[in-house]
C-alpha cells in the first residue's frame, strides 16, 4: 500500500489581489508567450530600428539651424553648393519654424505610421490564434471563468495583450524616436512645433488600436483552429486590402477592407495635404516647379472617403464585438 | 431534505476566510436548455465536509456544479456558495473555490508548472507565492519532472493530476472535482483518492466530488447528494443512508464454511452463499456484535466481516427507480 500523501503545504492566508492584477496577469501571459517566438523578436528589432530612424531624422533636421553644427560641418566637405543649401534650409527653419518643423515631423510620423501599422498587422498575425482560438480549442475558458474572473475581465486581459503588442511595435518606438530627437534638439521650437504632429500620430495610433483590437478579438473568437483563424485574418487584411486598392474598386467595396479604412483615417488625422499646401503657399521658395509638386502631393494625400471609412471601421468594431461576446461562454 | 451540519474534525480556520454553516445553499435552482430541463428546483443546504455528488449520466450533476460556479446561468432560483450569492457577487463567490472539470482543459503552450502557477495568479495570488505553492501541489499530486513539459504533451493521467493541482493551487475553501479519477491507473487512482480524503481532514478544504464510481464516493465522502433527472433525490450523510438501508452483512470465513453456515442458520438468519464464496446474511440490527458473539461461542475461525457492503449502490439504484416516474416536465 502506498503511503498517504503528505500535506505539508504552505497556506495562503492573504486576501487575493484585486481584479486589475488578474487582468494584468492575463495580458502579461499573452505577451510573454509572444515574446518567446523568434518572429516577434525580429519584429521588435525592426520596430525599434524605426524609432531610431525617427530620432536620427529629427536630429539631422535640428542640426540645420545649429551654427557650427554637425550638418554645417558636413556640408563644408561637399563644397559651397551644399553649404548654400544647408544655409537656406537653416534660414527657412529659423524664419518659419511653425511650417518647417510641423511639416517635417508630420512627414516623419506619417511615414512611420505605415511602418508601425504594417509591423502591428504582422505581429497580430502571430498573436491572433493565441488570443481566444486556442483557449476555445483547449476548453481553457472554463479555467478562466471558474476563477474570480468574468468574461469581461478575460476580454480586458486579452485586450491588454493587444495593447501591449501595439505599444511595443508602434507607439513605443514612435515616442522613443520623438523623445530622443527632442533631447538633441537645438531649439525649443522643435519641441513646441513637433508636439502637434506627435498628438496626431498618437490619435491615429489610438483609432487603429481600437479597430485592430476589436477585429483581432472577433477573428480569434470565430473558430477553434489556429490555421483557419490566421487565414481569416490574412484574408481580411491582405486579400481584401489588395482588392480595395484597385483603381476601379467601388467605394462600398473598398470600405470592406479595414486597411483601406485605416488609410483614409490616416490621411484625415495627419492632414498631410494641409501641411504641404501651407508649405507651398507660404514658404518663399522660388522654384515654381517644386512648389507645384508640393501642392500636387498635398492633393494626393487628401482623404477622399473619410466619413465612409470611419463608419466602416465602426461596423467592423461592432460586428467583431458581437462575435467575441457571443462566443465567450465555456463550451 | 434539510440536513443539520455534521460535526467534522477540521483544522482551525485560516484568517481572511469566510465562515459559514453551509458551503452551498440553493433555493429552487433550475436550468433549462431550450425545452430541455437539466436542473429542476434544487433546494439544498450543504454543510462543509467531503460530499459525493451521485447520479446517472445526464442526471444534472455537472450542470449543478456549473451553475454554482456561474459557468452556466441558472434559469430559475438562487444559489450561494460560501455565503456569497453567485449572481450578485460573481467574482467574490469564486475567490475561494477550486474546480477540476471532467473534460480536459488547459492553456496551450504552457508547461505544467507554468500553467498551475498561472492559475494561482488568476485567483489573485502574488507570483512568487503562486510559484512556491505550484511546486508543493505538483509534488502532492505526484508529478515529477513532467511538470516542465508542455501540458499539451501529457497523458490522460497526467492531465488529470495537473487539473487537480490547478484546482488546489490557490488554497481554496471548497473544491469541486468532476470525475477526478478518470483516466488514472490503479496506483494513480489510489494516490488521488487518498489525497482527496485528506484534504478535509488535514487542510480543512471541503470537497464536492462528482463521480459515477460509488466505491470511490463511499471511500472518501462523508455525505452524499443524489441527483436524478435534474432533481435532488437524496441528501444525507453516508452513515444515515446506510442505516436506512436493509442491513446486510457479508462474511468471508478463513475456513470451516459449513460450520459457519450452520451456526448462522441456527440463529434464524437467512444465509446465502455468494459465487465468490462469501456468506451473505440479513442482520436484524445495525451492529455486527451478535456475529462476533456467535463466533466466540461456537469457536469459529476468524472471518472478514463487511457490514452493508453495497448499501450505497443499492440505495442509488432505488432512488433512481423510485423517482423514475417523477422526472421534470419539459
Amino acid at each position: 500500500m502506498e503511503a498517504s500523501p503528505s500535506l505539508d503545504l504552505s497556506r495562503w492566508r492573504e486576501a487575493p489581489q484585486g481584479v486589475g492584477y488578474r487582468r494584468r496577469v492575463i495580458a502579461m501571459a499573452g505577451l510573454r508567450q509572444l515574446l518567446r517566438t523568434r518572429f516577434f523578436r525580429i519584429l521588435l528589432g525592426l520596430a525599434w530600428s524605426g524609432g531610431a530612424l525617427i530620432a536620427a531624422g529629427g536630429f539631422v533636421f535640428s542640426q540645420s539651424i545649429a551654427t557650427g553644427g554637425w550638418l554645417e560641418t558636413l556640408a563644408v566637405k561637399f563644397g559651397p553648393r551644399a553649404e548654400a543649401v544647408v544655409a537656406a534650409i537653416g534660414g527657412l527653419v529659423t524664419l518659419y519654424p511653425d511650417i518647417c518643423v510641423r511639416g517635417v515631423f508630420t512627414l516623419l510620423f506619417w511615414a512611420h505610421s505605415f511602418f508601425g501599422l504594417w509591423l502591428s498587422l504582422l505581429a497580430l498575425t502571430t498573436l491572433v490564434p493565441s488570443l481566444i482560438t486556442r483557449d476555445r480549442a483547449s476548453h481553457a475558458l472554463v479555467v478562466y471563468l471558474s476563477r474570480p474572473l468574468t468574461s469581461v475581465d478575460y476580454l480586458l486581459g486579452k485586450l491588454g495583450t493587444i495593447v501591449g503588442v501595439l505599444l511595443l511595435v508602434w507607439t513605443g518606438p514612435l515616442l522613443f524616436g520623438w523623445l530622443l530627437s527632442m533631447l538633441f534638439a537645438t531649439d525649443r521650437d522643435f519641441v513646441v512645433y513637433s508636439f502637434g504632429p506627435l498628438l496626431r500620430a498618437l490619435a491615429f495610433n489610438g483609432i487603429a488600436l481600437v479597430a485592430l483590437a476589436a477585429i483581432a478579438l472577433g477573428v480569434s473568437a470565430l473558430g477553434r483552429s489556429s490555421r483557419v483563424t490566421v487565414m481569416v485574418w490574412i484574408g481580411l487584411w491582405a486579400v481584401l486590402g489588395a482588392f480595395a486598392s484597385g483603381p476601379r474598386t467601388p467605394a462600398w467595396f473598398a470600405r470592406a477592407s479595414f486597411t483601406h479604412d485605416l488609410g483614409q483615417v490616416r490621411q484625415e488625422v495627419f492632414r498631410l495635404d494641409a501641411v504641404l499646401a501651407t508649405a507651398s503657399a507660404e514658404l518663399p521658395i522660388f522654384d515654381q516647379r517644386f512648389m507645384g509638386n508640393l501642392a500636387a502631393a498635398g492633393k494626393k494625400a487628401e482623404a477622399t472617403d473619410f466619413t465612409g471609412a470611419l463608419a466602416a471601421l465602426g461596423v467592423f468594431v461592432v460586428g467583431s464585438s458581437f462575435v467575441f461576446l457571443r462566443r465567450l461562454r465555456p463550451e | 431534505m434539510s440536513p443539520t451540519p455534521v460535526p467534522v474534525s477540521s483544522p482551525p480556520p485560516l484568517p481572511g476566510r469566510v465562515e459559514t454553516d453551509f458551503i452551498i445553499e440553493t433555493d429552487r435552482l433550475g436550468k433549462t436548455y431550450g425545452t430541455q430541463r437539466a436542473l429542476a428546483d434544487v433546494t439544498v443546504r450543504v454543510p462543509s465536509g467531503t460530499i459525493g455528488l451521485l447520479g446517472p449520466n445526464g442526471a444534472g450533476k455537472s450542470t449543478f456544479i456549473k451553475c454554482l460556479l456561474n459557468l452556466e446561468t441558472p434559469t430559475t432560483g438562487s444559489a450561494r456558495v460560501l455565503g456569497r450569492d453567485i449572481r450578485t457577487e460573481p467574482r467574490a463567490s469564486r475567490e475561494r473555490i477550486g474546480y477540476s472539470p471532467e473534460r480536459d482543459c488547459h492553456i496551450a503552450g504552457l508547461a505544467g508548472c507554468e500553467y498551475v502557477a498561472y492559475c494561482g495568479q488568476l485567483s489573485g495570488m502574488p507570483m512568487r507565492l503562486a510559484r512556491q505553492r505550484t511546486h508543493e501541489i505538483l509534488d502532492l499530486v505526484g508529478m515529477g519532472q513532467e511538470r516542465y513539459r508542455p501540458v499539451d504533451t501529457y497523458s490522460t493521467g497526467m492531465k488529470q493530476r495537473v487539473k487537480l493541482a490547478q484546482a488546489l493551487v490557490h488554497d481554496p475553501q471548497v473544491v469541486f472535482l468532476d470525475e477526478p479519477t478518470n483516466g488514472l491507473d490503479p496506483s494513480g487512482r489510489e494516490h488521488i483518492l487518498k489525497l482527496i480524503g485528506s484534504l478535509r481532514r488535514d487542510l480543512g478544504i471541503s470537497v464536492v466530488m462528482c463521480s459515477h464510481l460509488l466505491r470511490d464516493i463511499e471511500r472518501v465522502c462523508d455525505r452524499v447528494i443524489i441527483i436524478g433527472h435534474g432533481r435532488l433525490l437524496e441528501h444525507d450523510t453516508i452513515a444515515n443512508l446506510k442505516n436506512r438501508h436493509r442491513r446486510v452483512v457479508e462474511i468471508a470465513p478463513a475456513g470451516e464454511r459449513e460450520r459457519f453456515v450452520a451456526a448462522l442458520a441456527s440463529t434464524g438468519a437467512q444465509v446465502v452463499t455468494l459465487p465468490n464464496g462469501r456468506l451473505r446474511v440479513e442482520s436484524a440490527s445495525d451492529s455486527i456484535e451478535w456475529i462476533l458473539q456467535l463466533m466466540r461461542a461456537q469457536r469459529l475461525p476468524p472471518a472478514e466481516i463487511v457490514a452493508n457492503p453495497d448499501a450505497l449502490h443499492e440505495l442509488f439504484l432505488k432512488s433512481i427507480a423510485d423517482n423514475h416516474g417523477s422526472q421534470p416536465q419539459s
